[in-house]
């Protein structure tokens, strides 16, 4: 039997919660995950021309009963902050943001450090939770919790996949 | 002929609100933007199925755009003003895109942000947003000149299952009311509405 990757380990996570929604702007990281979601039918997956849409669409869909992820680079971030603290914040919108981080190690871009330096502080600042996924072996037990400590919480709850264990943008973890 | 502001006949908010409130069943879902786009759905006509924004600038079509693909089955309505339509234009593709068939977004279009003391938006100089909504995939996107073309143009939404897009140009006419301001109440309200268990 084909062994399962951190990657499916995450998409099952998603699947065990029934998050059936997926909206997304991809990068390098994302996309092979992002593949496989929009191959199955499990899942509807709406490709955004900027995040910031994204936390309306989930906040619509969560309200008509319908659970979402998100799925970003941490430079899209810093496009749904007004999002995250006017709406999905103060309504209480639990759903999953699967993100992809700039500006740490194996980092090759020097403009991609300035925000990626702010963005843990920035989260932190918001009172939301990020989950570090860092080894494959810790995969299957945080992503789950992580979802369902969304909607314990009713606050969206941060995935953050880390270069670690992803191999960065030029990776093949 | 371009749409001047020379030639448009500015129709009233608060009633075009009153007219869509007067064609729809209880069923229908209706999101009110930030300011009067939602200041003039809660006057009009208060109903557990309007769902009021209070911030997020940009984000009542989002939003009507996620509970159209969640609940293909209800009629989704969108009234919001056209300087938040311009802060997310890029929705617009999105919507063209998913092509929901239960979704209409009415832009109320003044050509000013009228809450920060009446600036000249883009569609008071330069851009059409019915054409914008059709450039990006929205077919069924017109602008009525008159109350009788709006009312045509909602009930042509309400019973051609496409995405639809229409941009009504009115006045600048203030709200009359406001909607209670805690989005907690707000959500679960129209949760209820939609059918949804309290968490």
């Amino acid at each position: 039997m084909e062994s399962r990757t951190w990657r499916d380990n995450v998409i099952d996570a998603l699947k065990a919660n029934n998050i059936t929604l997926i909206v997304h702007v991809a990068d390098r990281v994302l996309a092979p995950i992002i593949t496989k979601l929009e191959a199955d039918p499990f899942f509807k997956v709406v490709t955004l021309s900027r995040e910031e849409e994204g936390i309306g669409i989930l906040t619509g869909a969560y309200m008509g009963g319908q659970r979402g992820a998100l799925l970003l680079q941490s430079s899209g971030f810093g496009n749904i902050l007004n999002a995250l603290g006017s709406l999905a914040l103060p309504y209480q919108i639990p759903f999953v943001i699967l993100l992809s981080p700039r500006g740490y190690l194996m980092e090759h871009n020097v403009v991609q450090l300035a925000w990626g330096k702010a963005l843990p502080t920035t989260i932190d600042a918001l009172d939301m939770q990020v989950f570090d996924l860092t080894s494959p072996d810790e995969v299957p037990f945080k992503a789950d919790k992580g979802i369902k400590h969304a909607f314990v919480t009713r606050r969206p709850v941060v995935l953050s996949i880390s270069t670690q264990l992803s191999g960065g943008k030029d990776g093949a973890h | 002929m371009a749409l001047t502001s020379a030639n448009i006949q500015r129709m009233s908010r608060a009633d075009l609100t009153s007219r869509v409130l007067g064609m729809v069943d209880d069923d229908t879902a209706i999101i009110g933007g930030i300011g009067n786009a939602g200041f003039d759905l809660f006057s009009a006509g208060d109903r557990p199925g309007n769902f009021y924004m209070l911030g997020s600038m940009g984000m009542a079509v989002p939003i009507g755009l996620g509970l159209a693909l969640a609940q293909p089955e209800r009629t989704v309505i969108v009234m919001e003003g056209e300087g938040s339509v311009l802060m997310t234009l890029g929705t617009l593709a999105t919507v063209g895109r998913e092509a929901p068939p239960n979704l209409t977004i009415i832009v109320w279009d003044n050509a000013q942000w009228q809450l920060t003391g009446g600036q000249t938006t883009a569609t008071g100089v330069a851009t059409d947003l019915s054409v914008v909504a059709q450039g990006c995939g929205i077919a069924n996107s017109n602008a009525p000149t008159n109350e009788t073309e709006f009312e045509q143009a909602v009930r042509y939404a309400l019973d051609a299952p496409s995405p639809h897009a229409i941009v009504a140009h009115i006045d600048a006419e203030p709200a009359s009311g406001r909607p209670h301001d805690d989005p907690i109440v707000t959500k679960y309200q129209f949760m209820q509405a939609m059918g949804q268990q309290l968490e």
